[in-house]
């Protein structure tokens, strides 16, 4: 495995993590099932192409596609909350829909970024800095956020619903910041991802939800979830883990088209060792 | 502060209504311990006044916040959550944007009162503790959570008996400087005659009796079991209680 490999999944890993770090939110700290990482990222990065396209500046972009996913994680929330659709199938419907909305956006299925200019250069090293101050700039507002009063009525609403009712906390309110938030994450990740390759192609987000997912829960087998830092922990550490574990089976000689059946396997096997821990 | 009138609750599948046309007044920082049978409708009353269920019929009006604890400690405490944070989180009416962290030594000083050693576990995850550690961090939360109405189901019934009365008198004398008008359900007729201002026993749905001043401290443990079986007596011979369809 070279080295040029392993600095690959460092980089790709790191925008992982800011995915693996959406997902965790909804699932993790509000109980709801949510899937709109699979159209909220391709949003992000259809809404990024477009304004770097349009000689917008590169961390505008960044922000305007943020706003634009957090919005759809608020559509989803809405969904669930108004008309009582499972949080899942919410956003499962949404993700279908917003691949619509991609192609309305960008007027073709993929468009090329080569010579419009963007955030990262050709040196991995001040990439991978600067996805690295973005995962940062994500994740150290919401650390503290939940140990303040509100971060911690936060979190009561996943862990006991009804007893933050009881506490009169809008479990509503709640549940469509978080999913805001989450929604922001996937757009951030988007448009880093669009610029990282200068090229978009409205079919990146397909199964990015299994690979946020794994990372996850590799992070989370890793280092657990039992405290608040871990917790946080897990989704950065799993994602960086899980790029080089598909490194290794790339240079081993897995065929890529191999890689979402491997992705797949790693998840069920992390589910059925979690069982198994807790049985025995 | 809670005012019933004429309230009736029946279920589905139960041919008998669970509660009969109940006239309940509680004043403020008035302490009402309920007895009665299996079945008699304590709960029921209890999440009528909650707000959990809803009168069939009748009116029920509550003035200020209702606080509850319930047998079930998974329902009233974050076992995910320290006992740091579920303290923090039952007392936060007014929530802001600083760190929780900062109500600690008040908190501390809040289970140090407890005076049962619980102190030392203030940042473990909650679910680590037994049930009975969890019923009194829950009694405590409920306590410290400003509400003028507290509602206790048989909230010490997984504590020793020693830990049950420290309990029970920590609860009294809460409730009593703090004026908080409290419901307390308990199977424990010895409870039911040491503690609070008022005694109500319910059979069948109905309030059967109410005892207050002299007529409640005048009671002996024998002549309130006595009172207590003549009414289930009563069942035995007559139609045999409810019918489940």
């Amino acid at each position: 495995m070279s080295i040029d490999l392993v600095l690959n999944g460092l980089q790709q890993g790191l925008v992982l993590a800011i995915i693996a770090y959406g997902i965790m939110i909804p699932f993790r700290f509000l109980d709801f099932g949510d899937l709109t990482a699979d159209g909220a990222y391709p949003l992000g990065g259809a809404v990024c192409a477009v304004c770097i396209m349009g000689n917008v500046h590169p961390i505008v972009a960044i922000a305007i596609s943020m706003v634009c996913a957090g919005l759809m994680g608020i559509c989803t929330a809405l969904i669930h909350l108004k008309y009582r659709i499972n949080s899942m199938l919410a956003g499962i419907i949404l993700s279908t829909m917003i691949y619509s909305v991609n192609l309305r956006i960008m007027g073709k299925p993929n468009v090329a970024l080569f010579d419009c200019g963007g955030l990262f250069g050709s040196d991995i090293y001040t990439n991978m800095l600067v996805i690295m101050l973005f995962l940062l700039i994500c994740m150290v507002p919401f650390a503290l956020f939940l140990r303040t009063d509100y971060g911690l009525r936060f979190r009561a609403v996943g862990l006991n619903p009804g007893l933050a009712k009881l506490q009169g906390i809008s479990i509503a309110k709640y549940t469509i910041f978080g999913l805001f938030i989450a929604g922001s994450s996937f757009g951030l990740a988007g448009s880093l991802m669009v610029q990282l390759q200068n090229y978009m192609d409205v079919g990146i987000g397909v199964g990015i939800l299994i690979h946020g997912l794994a990372s996850l829960m590799i992070g989370e087998a890793i280092v657990g979830n039992a405290t608040l830092n871990r917790q946080l922990l897990a989704p950065v550490l799993g994602a960086l883990v899980y790029q080089q574990i598909q490194g290794v089976a790339l240079s081993f000689g897995l065929a890529p088209s191999d890689l979402k059946f491997f992705t797949g396997s790693i998840v069920l096997l992390v589910i059925a060792l979690k069982c198994r821990e807790s049985k025995g | 502060m809670v005012q019933l009138q004429g309230v009736n609750k029946s279920f589905s599948g139960v041919f008998e209504p669970v509660l009969k046309k109940i006239n309940l007044s509680l004043g403020k920082g008035e302490y009402c311990v309920v007895i009665g049978a299996n079945g008699s409708g304590k709960s029921t009353l209890l999440k009528i006044i909650s707000g959990e269920y809803e009168a069939d019929s009748g009116s029920v009006s509550r003035r200020g916040d209702v606080s509850q604890v319930v047998q079930d400690v998974n329902k009233g405490t974050i076992p995910a959550m320290t006992m740091l944070e579920n303290i923090a989180l039952s007392g936060m009416k007014m929530p802001r944007f600083a760190f929780y962290k900062r109500h600690k030594s008040d908190i501390l000083d809040k289970v140090r009162s407890l005076n049962v050693g619980l102190e030392k576990y203030i940042d473990n995850p909650i679910g680590v503790l037994s049930g009975g550690q969890r019923q009194t961090i829950a009694t405590l939360m409920a306590l410290n959570s400003g509400s003028r109405i507290l509602l206790l189901d048989e909230h010490t019934s997984a504590l020793d008996p020693k830990m049950q009365r420290l309990l029970m008198e920590y609860t009294a004398r809460s409730v009593r400087e703090k004026e908080i008008t409290t419901l307390m359900i308990t199977h424990n007729m010895e409870d039911a005659l040491n503690y609070g201002d008022r005694l109500i026993m319910m059979h069948r749905g109905r309030i059967v009796e109410d005892l207050s001043g002299p007529r409640k401290s005048q009671l002996t443990i024998q002549k309130l079991l006595d009172m207590f079986h003549r009414f289930e007596d009563q069942t035995m011979v007559g139609d045999g209680g409810f019918n489940v369809d």
